[in-house]
């Protein structure tokens, strides 16, 4: 019986995914041995990001791992993934929204109707930005190129922000060639992981979102085609690495924000940075109003979002 | 078959297709996109096309077309002529003051342009036949604008370095600011080549005639203004970009039109000159982006067969060496590829595979990227394969032959291969520099 | 048959030829898109569209541009042996390896077509007859009926999300028009080693 072979590409960079993605598939090629093998890619590296969706549907890649939104998949939820504008606070909020409050199964329902297998959703950090100029009221967001997910910026760009999509890989020099004044796309410990510390040198501290929301894909005839105990192991690996994750970002986020050295950390007042998560709950509605689905995701996260707050602490502060 | 196998059999059909003398691109594509339908059926069908969404993605590639035009429209419209004139006064009494001279033009022209098209063509059609006229041995000055002209792309602006910098994730800047010592040094040596040659051997290039060098003082400082358009032109590019007012790719379009409206001013943008420079252009950028597609595509299936990480392997563990053995071997392997492989696919199909190596065996980025910049200069000009060969025949006077470009640039490759252990051996050359401007 | 291949080189020839004389003035389009992006940022709020539109522009000018760069002979070829060879010889080896660049170009078209189909919304495994499809739903029905053979429109993942069906055609148009001209090539070396002029 020879080897299952599959070509897996991640939408992160190398050095991020040593941490996100890597201990993973070392641990599953071990585990599958001579049945499975898993060969990982990076960004960019097979196809573009832009293309991973195309390119798993076609069998060119058989699995994936990025967030919707991203790998610009042609589904109801796109716009969903990656950060949704104040959809969560941690990055507990994710997996609870996917297996107590009903996503998984809208996204099982949205993926199936393209060919492609959704496998499971995690999360990742929170979304901050990184700046090579400070930012410490509204107004220093306008006129800033800022490479971010194509969703939160279209919500940004009501504040002057300038949205900036390029391949992950080329943002660091994007930074230093001048195509981009500053990023929206991690939190503090991806910064310093990946080295946008080296080339900013502010952390704003207030988020757009609370959590990440991406997933593992797969080409749904590659996925019908594993006996049931690989799949198994498959998912147990994703797991694995959904809680790599859920311990390595929440940790560095709080002692880089302490003992980091490379950025200065800055804050826009709570008051101030009310307006933001106001015009949230109206782009929350424009995006309701586009489809009957995004309704549906929208109802929940408002749900969610409520039975939080009437949790009180520790859930939710104020 | 193993995947090792699979990419020597990869590498060696495209050779073979390269030496049956079919376009660049169409050898490089054909042998990707095959490999890749065959190892991973219909699916694979897509890479090459995949290719060309991530090459549009690519922004620094926006320079090429910028940095091309501005090249045409330099030595197009001739405004590179005062330049030439300059130096010819100046340098005449010299003996082979003129090959001095167009050397100094040469870095002038470097500072203006990311490619080495512009000084290659400004030589070429300006500084060449004049220097026959004064009985200039023609090998000599034939390899003196060849190597003069692959400045281009070691002193800053260079669209290698650009390319490399996004390869290597590195930064442009300070990539740029370390190609500048490397640069004149290498310049320097070429000139003391020029030197000693023509003590040894006078007759390679004679003095000027009196008649020619009378020329009155005045007449000569007048000549000297001619020196300020290119700084002008450099510094209406770069101080923009230093200051981060505009970004790179928007660096190049400002430094197209000015070299545009230079040529306006003086007069020299004729209807023909504009044609010339419009086309030529469209040629040239088509050449590169067909080439970069294709490699793209070889390089995705290359990549995917795990080439890099065999070499890598191959390299440390089994055969054990150090890491400067394993330097010196790249750069070795790196000349000898360069001699028949086209240079903008060996940058998109072997840089990726050797940074992340040199990265692994613990060397400093920058200082490799300009260590590459050498040796693509190297490569540019070696024949078989070489973008500077192939210019300087396009471009050269019907009575330099083949065989004389082909000689030509012995000692030159020479020169550089020592500039090139000089870097190695002190870094500081190179790293100085940046780290002196960046506190690093 | 001579005929007919010299109206053929003749009219691919002549219509690539125009085509790669317009788009060589995309030059000037992508400098001023870049100068624009600086201009914006500078005095007012940077453009949200510069970059992908000047991404676009440089696709377009290259893959519209490449049959006429053919013609200019400006696409090299590595001449270690090629360059000695005879005129005869050269024709004989090129069009038999033109062959390769063929296939080549097939690919790249075939795949063009098909992330334009999966641009303009179609998963399958047809493109070709989804494209059949459309093309009759609109000769038939006219702009509504084709608008119900399109799903869902693929959108560059950017904020500024343009749809990328239009660059995705221009690229099938472009790839296609390098066959032409890569066939027209073909004809010409025939015709050089049959010894007549076209
Ligand atoms: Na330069
Ligand atoms: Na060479």
């Amino acid at each position: 019986q020879s080897t299952i072979k599959w070509r897996m590409q991640t939408y992160a960079g190398p050095a991020l995914a040593e941490h996100v993605i890597d201990p993973a598939i070392k641990m599953f090629n071990t585990i599958a041995g001579d049945r499975m093998q898993i060969e990982l890619f990076y960004a960019d590296q097979l196809v573009p990001t832009g293309e991973l969706f195309r390119a798993m549907q076609r069998g060119t890649i058989d699995a994936v791992q990025s967030d919707d939104d991203s790998m610009a998949s042609p589904t109801e939820v796109t716009v969903f993934g990656g950060y949704f504008p104040f959809a969560s606070r941690y990055s507990l909020d994710v997996p609870v929204l996917f297996n107590q409050y009903g996503l998984n199964e809208i996204w099982d329902e949205e993926y199936s109707k393209v060919g492609v297998k959704h496998i499971s959703a995690g999360s990742w950090d929170p979304c901050h930005f990184a700046t090579k100029d400070p930012i410490r009221s509204l107004k220093d967001l306008e006129g800033k190129r800022v490479f971010t997910f194509p969703t939160a910026g279209r919500f940004l760009a009501q504040f002057g922000v300038v949205p900036v999509t390029l391949p992950w890989e080329d943002i660091e020099v994007a930074v230093q060639t001048g195509e981009l004044d500053g990023i929206a796309w991690s939190g503090i410990t991806e910064d310093y992981t990946v080295g946008w510390a080296d080339v900013t040198n502010y952390f704003l501290t207030n988020n757009i979102s609370g959590a990440w929301a991406g997933s593992f894909f797969a080409n749904m005839d590659r996925w019908n085609e594993l006996p049931e105990d690989l799949q198994t192991l498959f998912r147990v690996c994703c797991d694995q690495s959904h809680y790599y994750r859920q311990w390595w970002y929440w940790g560095g986020e709080a002692s880089l924000r302490v003992d980091g050295t490379k950025m200065e950390l800055t804050t826009i007042p709570d008051a101030e940075w009310q307006t933001v998560e106001d015009a949230a709950v109206k782009f929350w509605d424009e995006i309701a109003a586009e489809s009957e689905t995004k309704a549906r995701v929208v109802e929940i996260f408002r749900k969610y979002n409520s039975d939080m707050a009437k949790a009180g602490r520790p859930y939710r502060y104020g | 078959m193993s995947y090792e196998m699979i990419a020597i059999l990869m590498f060696s059909t495209m050779m073979l297709m390269l030496f049956t003398g079919q376009r660049v691109f169409g050898a490089i594509g054909f042998v990707g996109v095959i490999s890749a339908v065959l190892l991973w059926g219909p699916g694979g069908s897509d890479i090459g096309f995949s290719a060309a969404m991530k090459l549009m993605k690519w922004y620094p590639l926006l320079t090429l077309p910028m940095f091309i035009f501005m090249g045409y429209v330099l030595s197009e419209s001739k405004i590179a002529d005062d330049l030439y004139k300059m130096f010819h006064v100046w340098m005449g009494p010299v003996r082979g003051g003129l090959a001095i001279g167009t050397i100094l033009l040469m870095v002038l022209i470097s500072a203006m342009n990311g490619l080495s098209v512009a000084g290659m063509a400004i030589g070429a059609t300006i500084a060449l036949p004049e220097l026959l006229k004064r009985g200039y041995d023609k090998q000599m000055v034939t390899g003196v604008i060849q190597a003069g002209s692959s400045l281009g792309i070691l002193v800053p602006p260079s669209v290698v370095l650009v390319l490399y910098a996004m390869i290597a994730r590195q930064p442009v800047g300070q990539l740029w600011l370390a190609g500048v010592f490397p640069g004149l040094m290498m310049a320097a040596m070429f000139i003391a080549y020029v030197v000693i040659r023509c003590r040894i051997q006078p007759e390679l290039g004679p003095v000027l005639p009196p008649e020619d060098r009378d020329i009155p003082r005045a007449e000569k400082l007048r000549l000297l203004r001619a020196g300020v358009l290119p700084l002008v032109i450099f510094a209406v590019m770069m101080v923009p970009f230093i200051n981060g007012w505009t970004s790179l790719v928007e660096s190049s379009a400002v430094g197209a039109l000015a070299a545009f409206l230079a040529a306006v001013l003086k007069g020299r943008m004729t209807r023909e000159v504009f044609e010339n420079s419009v086309r030529n252009t469209l040629g040239i950028s088509c050449m590169f982006m067909w080439i970069i597609l294709a490699a793209l595509g070889f390089g995705a299936v290359f990549d995917g067969l795990g080439a890099v990480r065999a070499i890598e392997s191959l390299f440390t563990d089994q055969l054990g060496l150090s890491p400067w053995m394993i330097l010196i071997l790249m750069q070795l392997s790196f000349i000898v590829m360069g001699t028949f492989l086209d240079d903008t696919a060996m940058l998109v199909i072997v840089a990726p595979l050797y940074v992340p190596l040199v990265d692994a065996l613990g060397f400093d980025l920058i200082w490799y990227g300009v260590l590459y910049t050498i040796t693509t200069q190297i490569a540019y000009m070696t024949p078989p394969f070489g973008y500077n060969l192939f210019l300087m025949r396009a471009m050269a006077p019907a009575e330099i032959g083949l065989r004389d470009i082909y000689r030509s640039i012995v000692p030159f490759v020479m020169v550089m291969i020592v500039a090139l252990t000089i870097v190695m051996a002190f870094p500081q050359i190179a790293l100085w520099l940046p780290e002196y401007v960046y506190g690093k | 048959m001579t005929a007919l291949m010299g109206a053929y080189v003749r009219g691919v020839d002549g219509f690539n030829r125009r085509i790669g004389r317009f788009v060589m003035y995309g030059i000037f389009v992508m400098m001023a898109i870049l100068l624009w992006s600086s201009i914006s940022k500078t005095f007012f709020n940077p453009s949200m569209w510069t970059l992908e539109m000047a991404q676009f522009a440089m696709v377009a000018y290259y893959i519209l541009g490449g049959p006429y760069s053919i013609q200019l002979g400006a696409n090299v070829r590595m001449d270690l042996f090629y360059g000695d060879w005879s005129v005869e010889k050269k024709a004989w080896v090129d069009a038999f390896t033109v062959f390769f660049l063929l296939f080549y170009l097939v690919i790249l078209f075939h795949g063009a077509i098909v992330s334009t189909a999966y641009g303009l919304g179609y998963f399958g495994d047809a493109p070709y007859g989804y494209f059949g499809g459309l093309i009759w739903a609109f000769v038939t029905g006219g702009p509504d009926a084709a608008g119900e053979v399109l799903g869902h429109m693929e959108r560059s993942p950017t904020a500024w999300r343009p749809y990328l069906w239009p660059i995705k055609i221009i690229m099938i148009f472009g790839f296609f028009l390098m066959l032409l001209q890569a066939i027209s090539e073909l004809l010409k070396d025939i015709a050089t080693l049959r010894g007549v002029t076209l």
